[in-house]
């Protein structure tokens, strides 16, 4: 009986901490984290106390009537926002409560969520593009400079996500996307056509905007994880610069005042 | 104001809140619901700054209350997390030009003093505090609606009481 209850705990115990490093990782609220693990460990009656720190995942277990207890942490490896993987999980914390799933049967959903494909490439970088020439309209561009916008975010996402596969430090990642994509929008400026192009130059670089980061940074600042809070925030910041440093490139480049 | 300019906003206010969607991978089931949300959010804001030109601000976080009200009964019928369509809703409503101009500001102010340094700086400092405050009200927003109802889960807040 006491083994038994042992490896269950163990299990559970690793088991959340997968959970809290998903959710993590693929961009959720500290406060979600913390519900999400609550809510799965305490169906199966356990009191479960959690540590978020920025990059890490840390909990204890334990059972009031025996002694078995559990302690780990884990951290994260890989960042990028993934909400499908969210709201998977928060549907499977729903189910863990409602169909008493096992620790088996929550592992089996765990690996089949994580494997999940993101949309096909050319759709994603289609329909980012299509919204960096939504962006230029709503700022008051005219056609020509949606079209431009267009063009800029295509090529600046291409590069970005191959700096990714090629596995560059994130902000330079950003960096390279924000240069590709106001060099592309600035070549139509350099070429001298005869309309006013600020708009293009403006919104190609949107499609960057940490906006993940900083969001989740005021979230948490509100739900008093001050520390998290501040940390994405600065992560938050550290983008937008990037992304500054990539435009201010690029206009020096082509000498524009 | 005109109508048709109003409802082509509305449309293109969807493709900029849709493409962030699927950049960030939400679900295929909550992609109407997010173009919906972020032409919903983006044409309150313009038709408030139709009213008041100066009220950015309140107007980003009136766009942005809405989203939050919006995901709640969203969460319900589509069965995810708030957020999950929150934030890629929002996004149309981030400042890019002020940030932009912000930028630009901070590099011509790292040049030589001229006559028209007092100028830039005035600009540069009231385009930053646009940026910050507007996204500070993003945020602040779509959180309220949560924390007004005093709920952990949107999973049992009821709009309409039973």
């Amino acid at each position: 009986m006491e083994s038994s209850n042992t490896t269950e705990v163990k299990d559970l115990g690793s088991l959340l901490l997968d959970v809290g490093i998903m959710l993590l990782s693929s961009g959720a609220s500290c406060s979600r984290i913390r519900l999400t693990i609550t809510r799965i460990a305490s169906a199966f009656n356990y009191h479960c106390y959690t540590t978020i720190g920025p990059k890490s995942v840390s909990l204890t277990l334990n059972k009031e009537d025996d002694n078995s207890l559990f302690n780990g942490m884990r951290s994260i490896n890989q960042q990028g926002v993934n909400l499908k993987l969210i709201s998977g999980i928060s549907r499977l914390s729903w189910d863990v409560v409602i169909k008493n799933l096992s620790i088996q049967q929550i592992k089996t959903e765990l690996n089949r969520l994580s494997a999940l494909p993101h949309y096909p490439r050319l759709i994603i970088l289609f329909l980012v593009s299509l919204s960096g020439a939504s962006f230029c309209y709503l700022f008051g561009g005219n056609a020509i400079e949606m079209l431009i916008t267009f063009g800029a975010t295509f090529i600046g996402l291409f590069v970005r996500q191959e700096a990714v596969k090629k596995n560059f430090n994130q902000y330079f990642c950003v960096y390279f996307g924000a240069l590709a994509a106001s060099l592309f929008a600035g070549a139509f400026i350099k070429a001298g056509l005869p309309i006013d192009l600020e708009h293009a130059f403006a919104t190609c670089v949107l499609f960057l905007i940490p906006g993940v980061p900083l969001i989740n940074s005021f979230t948490d600042l509100i739900d008093g994880n001050i520390q998290n809070g501040m940390v994405r925030g600065i992560n938050g910041l550290m983008i937008a610069f990037s992304i500054a440093l990539g435009l201010v490139t690029a206009m020096h480049i082509y000498n524009f005042k | 104001m005109n109508e048709i300019i109003l409802f082509e906003k509305f449309f293109w206010f969807g493709f900029a809140a849709l493409g962030f969607g699927i950049l960030f991978n939400a679900p295929p089931r909550t992609l109407f619901a997010i173009w919906l949300g972020g032409a919903i959010g983006g044409i309150l804001k313009i038709i408030l700054l139709y009213y008041n030109k100066d009220a950015i601000v309140l107007a980003s976080f009136t766009g942005a209350i809405a989203v939050g009200i919006l995901s709640i009964p969203i969460a319900h019928y589509r069965h995810v997390p708030p957020m999950i369509f929150a934030i890629p809703s929002v996004i149309p409503l981030i400042p890019g030009v002020f940030a932009y101009r912000t930028t630009l500001g901070f590099i011509k102010l790292t040049g030589a003093i001229g006559a028209d340094y007092n100028t830039i700086l005035a600009e540069t400092m009231n385009n930053g505090l646009k940026t910050l405050f507007i996204l500070m009200s993003l945020a602040v927003g779509v959180a309220i609606p949560m924390h007004v109802m005093r709920k952990e889960s949107a999973k049992n807040i009821r709009l309409i009481k039973k």
